[in-house]
């Protein structure tokens, strides 16, 4: 009896294979399931000519035929409403481009200044914003370079009048720090300086720097290195290695010249770092005991260090650019590159 | 400072590697920038900070290398005696202003035969970039830069009355120096003088008169020391910086006039054939006391974070010429030598400590944190309009703050302030700050075209500047968008369409929107020069103009050869921010269906979008949610002198289903109204 269900379901599957539209899947449903000439029906009816003890085996094997038949036929459908509807939609070639949407682009000096921001928050840093048009006393007098200092010379200097200037750096936030809040200190300040130097390759009248104040009890040269060591490695590369030698800002002491290993030829030496293997990236040192007096700081107490770093110094490394003026002609051709 | 290898090592003995002496040396703090090679020897080039006066010598240098390698210096033959017995020329010496001159000692020789020095001193000079002039003046020249004390050497014949005088000048002296130039002088600037009038502007040039010339046979030496302030005054003022006005503005030594003087002699007597005529004079009124300093060895420690042994703190001190003097445990009274015009605290020994321990040897700490970080004001709404402006596809740029006439000019300051104007200026093209970022963008414009860029999206955020009514510097944060070029595309999707009005206009509101600004609108605009008067607009917040946007006008379009429609919008950020950020308040969502009806009118054109929009909301129907603009038709379909407009009123209740009657009701009320108030038909 199983052998004669067994044959009746290749059957089916034969006629199912042969399905080809909607008209031969109604011929097909009918011929296995209609109410009174369908195959199960038919063989449904021939129950009662069976003897008693095989009537529940066979109607429950033709149950399960039923169930199988219903639902192959109720997928075949299925598929076949789906390939209809797709042969209604056109054919595209999806290899062809995406819709032109068009994106701008931050300027490379605002990313690294926000890079370099968001570097200080994550360290402990308040962010300053400050005036770009400052006081000499600001920028100069209060940071141990009284008139007539030689240091002065070095940071040529726009002027309004006697008292106001554009400043030439951004170490006046060591100023506007320290009046402003108590030990502990850590502050930093992004943005333009200018200096009085005609543009080429190398020099622009503006520029961009990141300048540094820490202040607390205990502050060490040791604390200055290794804060330094996280940001540059932060800023530049993790595998970056720095080296600190005596240099002089007259607003630190001691001072330090910062380096860091070649980024391009990794310390071997190439014609970026003059085959020296090393990079002046910035100027460092521990705060001159006179800046903290002049702020109001007892450098009994206190101790600090401060740095400073030109933005697009390290936008031009970062990036291999090889004209500092690139980044102020905004062409678009170069904006779009970042 | 240009150190020949072959003249240096008279003094020191030096490593056989070059290399590893100028690793050595920029590691202490002479960075040596490069390495040339003059007649056959190498020469460096050191770079001396301006706290190391004492390093612009050859023996200022062979100093830190002896105590760098823990070597020894080579004394320099000096003159043995610098008086005779039998003075045969009298002469004198008086400083009237010890304050600018605390020191001058003189010396005078005569029969002296000037020609030109032999060829190892000319070489020597050369390779330190000296040019050779006369042996006299070469051993001049030659001892600064080997001693680095600079000295003088005048004609004596040429000098009245065998005087030096050391005085101020009187305000509005003249005189002409050795360069031919006749200098102007004032009443703070120190002159050296003869007894007739000057013969020198102290420390930084010899007058033309009294110079060596073939024919001199006495020369007065003259090697004093000056107040460095006050040649760096005189310096700067006169636009003159010399050898010695470099040397003497930084600091130079005072113990270093006998030396140098001494020196000279030597060399004078053997290369010029002179003799002693008249007795060295030294003329030093008040001693200038040693520099003392009090150095704390636990302080030296905690600010350098390592530990030092007190034998090493004081073997570094000694080595360098310093005299430290055991004042107690760890605690030291040390006198500096006089070359070292750079010492002052306690701070300053630290660091030579720190040089010779070597900064590579402190070992990285990190101090304990104690605060928590803050971003600036700026970040948040900054970043905010960046990151709007770049998803609508502008991109950002960075100009310089400077501004020159034509900008002034053509973008004149709204408000009535004035230009803020440099005093000093690079060029005449920004001798202003920009009082306006437009001028920049423009700028940028021009540059962008002329590379074959011609749809531009640009936008800058920076400060603008100006002096207010009353003088005073106003320093403004402020945004520029600037747009021109259709949106036509190299591109098989067909982007097209003209760079317009309602673009920029778009990219303001949707910015706004973007920033969370309540109270503002943008309404057309009167007064602003440099806008097309048929397309601009003002941007009011709460009622006040914080910025204008609109069709730079053709007349500028013509005069900057753009060749093409600009549209600019400058915003007054610093004023703009305190209304951005309004605080989200979340409102219950529609709970019933809302119900459009479309109204199409026709009304006389001098009757704008915005009236009919305020005419109909100032109906008062809480019902209506929204007004749309559909559609505009202007031209031949439509009766002359009238435009025909679609909008779009959405009606929503929010207590309950709207009826069709009561939709109709408003629509009424509002067809009525446009009809009796701008006399508009229905389509």
């Amino acid at each position: 009896m199983s052998g004669s269900t067994e044959e009746l379901r290749r059957g089916f599957e034969q006629d199912l294979a042969q399905i080809e539209n909607l008209d031969a899947w109604k011929r097909i449903r009918d011929r296995w399931l209609a109410r009174e000439s369908g195959i199960i029906t038919g063989q449904m009816k021939r129950l009662r000519e069976l003897p008693k003890e095989e009537r529940p085996a066979f109607g429950q094997s033709m149950n399960l035929l039923r169930e199988f038949v219903e639902d192959r036929l109720g997928t075949t459908r299925a598929v076949m409403e789906r390939e209809a509807l797709e042969k209604s939609r056109r054919h595209i070639d999806v290899t062809r481009p995406g819709f032109p949407y068009a994106l701008g682009t931050l300027h490379p000096i605002t990313r690294l200044r926000q890079e370099i921001e968001l570097i200080f928050v994550s360290l402990g840093f308040t962010v300053f914003d400050l005036p770009e048009v400052e006081q000499d006393y600001y920028n100069f007098e209060a940071l141990n370079m009284p008139k007539n200092h030689p240091a002065r010379d070095a940071q040529d200097t726009f002027y309004f009048d006697e008292n106001l200037l554009l400043r030439t750096h951004c170490s006046s936030v060591q100023v506007h720090a320290m009046q402003s809040m108590k030990p502990p200190i850590r502050a930093v300040s992004t943005g333009k300086v200018y200096r009085r130097d005609p543009s080429d390759a190398t020099h622009s009248p503006m520029f961009h720097q990141v300048d540094v104040l820490v202040v607390d009890e205990g502050i060490t040269m040791g604390d200055l290195k290794g804060m330094l060591e996280v940001f540059l490695k932060r800023v530049f590369h993790p595998d970056i290695r720095m080296r600190l030698r005596p240099g002089f800002f007259p607003f630190v002491e001691p001072g330090a010249e910062v380096d860091i290993s070649c980024i391009f030829c990794f310390g071997a030496g190439c014609r970026i770092c003059k085959e020296s293997g090393w990079i002046e990236i910035l100027g460092a040192g521990m705060v001159h005991p006179k800046v903290l007096r002049m702020s109001g700081v007892d450098d009994t107490r206190y101790s600090g260090f401060a740095w400073g770093m030109g933005i697009d110094r390290v936008a031009i490394l970062k990036h291999g650019v090889d004209d500092i003026r690139l980044f102020f002609e905004n062409d678009v051709r170069f904006l779009k590159q970042f | 400072m240009k150190i020949s290898i072959e003249w240096l090592r008279d003094y020191v003995d030096l490593p056989g590697d070059i290399a590893q002496l100028r690793q050595d040396l920029t590691m202490a703090g002479l960075v040596v920038a490069s390495v040339e090679q003059a007649n056959g020897a190498p020469v460096l080039e050191i770079e001396v900070t301006a706290n190391r006066p004492d390093c612009l010598s050859y023996l200022g240098v062979a100093r830190e290398i002896a105590a760098l390698y823990r070597g020894h210096l080579r004394a320099i033959p000096l003159a043995k005696a610098l008086r005779r017995d039998g003075e045969r020329i009298p002469y004198s010496i008086e400083i009237h202003d010890p304050d600018l001159c605390p020191r001058y000692v003189g010396l005078l020789l005569d029969g002296i035969r000037v020609g030109p020095s032999p060829d190892w001193l000319q070489k020597r000079l050369q390779a330190s970039g000296m040019r050779p002039v006369n042996n006299v003046v070469d051993i001049t020249n030659y001892v600064l830069l080997e001693v680095g004390h600079p000295l003088h050497a005048f004609d004596f014949d040429r000098l009245r009355q065998g005087r030096i005088v050391v005085a101020r000048a009187r305000q509005g002296q003249r005189m002409v120096t050795l360069d031919g130039v006749e200098r102007v002088l004032d009443g703070e600037m120190l002159l050296i003088n003869d007894g007739g009038g000057p013969v020198a502007i102290a420390g930084i040039m010899g007058g033309r008169d009294s110079e060596i010339n073939g024919a001199t046979d006495k020369v007065l030496l003259e090697c004093a020391y000056f107040t460095p302030a006050s040649i760096r005054r005189t310096s700067k003022k006169l636009g003159l910086s010399t050898e010695a006005s470099y040397r003497f503005e930084r600091g130079a030594d005072w113990n270093g006039p006998t030396t140098a003087i001494a020196r000279a002699c030597y060399l004078i007597r053997r290369l010029a054939r002179g003799r002693i005529a008249g007795n060295c004079r030294d003329v030093y009124p008040s001693p200038i006391a040693p520099v003392e300093i009090e150095l704390s060895g636990q302080r030296t420690e905690s600010l350098l974070g390592v530990r030092l042994a007190p034998e090493f703190i004081e073997s570094t001190l000694k080595r360098l010429y310093f005299k430290p003097v055991r004042k107690g445990k760890g605690r030291w009274l040390v006198q500096c030598p006089s070359h070292r015009a750079d010492m002052e605290l306690e701070a300053d020994l630290i660091e030579e400590i720190a040089r010779f321990h070597g900064y590579q040897h402190i070992p990285p700490t990190l101090p304990p944190g104690r605060v928590a970080g803050k971003l600036s004001a700026s970040f948040a709404y900054e970043s905010a309009v960046r990151n709007i402006l770049i998803g609508l596809g502008y991109h950002e740029t960075v100009n310089l703050s400077f501004a020159g006439d034509a900008d002034i000019r053509r973008f004149p300051l709204r408000e009535g302030g004035a230009p803020l104007e440099i005093r000093n200026p690079l060029t005449e093209d920004t001798q202003y700050l920009r009082g306006s970022l437009a001028p920049g963008l423009l700028r940028n414009a021009r540059h962008n075209f002329n590379h074959d860029v011609r749809q531009l999206r640009i936008f800058e955020i920076g400060k603008v500047f100006c002096r207010d009514t009353e003088g005073a510097i106003v320093e403004r944060n402020a945004l520029g968008i600037l747009g021109t070029g259709g949106f036509a595309g190299k591109n098989w999707l067909h982007t097209a369409g003209e760079y317009e009005f309602f673009h920029l206009k778009g990219v303001v509101t949707t910015l706004l929107s973007g920033l969370r600004c309540a109270g503002a609108e943008v309404t057309p605009a009167s007064q602003i020069p440099w806008l097309s008067d048929s397309r601009r607009s003002a941007l009011l917040v709460d009622g006040k103009c914080l910025g204008v946007l609109g069709a730079l006008h053709p007349s500028l379009e013509e005069e900057l050869k753009l060749k093409q429609p600009v549209f600019l919008a400058e915003i007054d950020l610093q004023s703009l921010c305190g209304h951005l950020f309004a605080p989200a308040r979340y409102r219950p969502l529609p709970r019933f269906p809302a119900v459009e009806r479309d109204l199409s009118v026709l009304v006389p054109m001098e009757i704008s979008y915005g009236t009919l929009r305020e005419g109909i909301l100032a109906r008062g129907i809480p019902e209506l949610a929204s007004i749309d603009l559909m559609d505009v038709y202007e031209g031949e379909q439509i009766p002359a002198g009238k435009a025909g407009i679609t909008v779009r009123l959405t009606f929503l209740d929010r207590e309950g289903t709207l009826t069709v009657d009561r939709v109709q009701s408003f629509s009424d009320n509002i067809r009525a109204f446009l009809q009796e108030e701008y006399g508009a038909a229905f389509r």
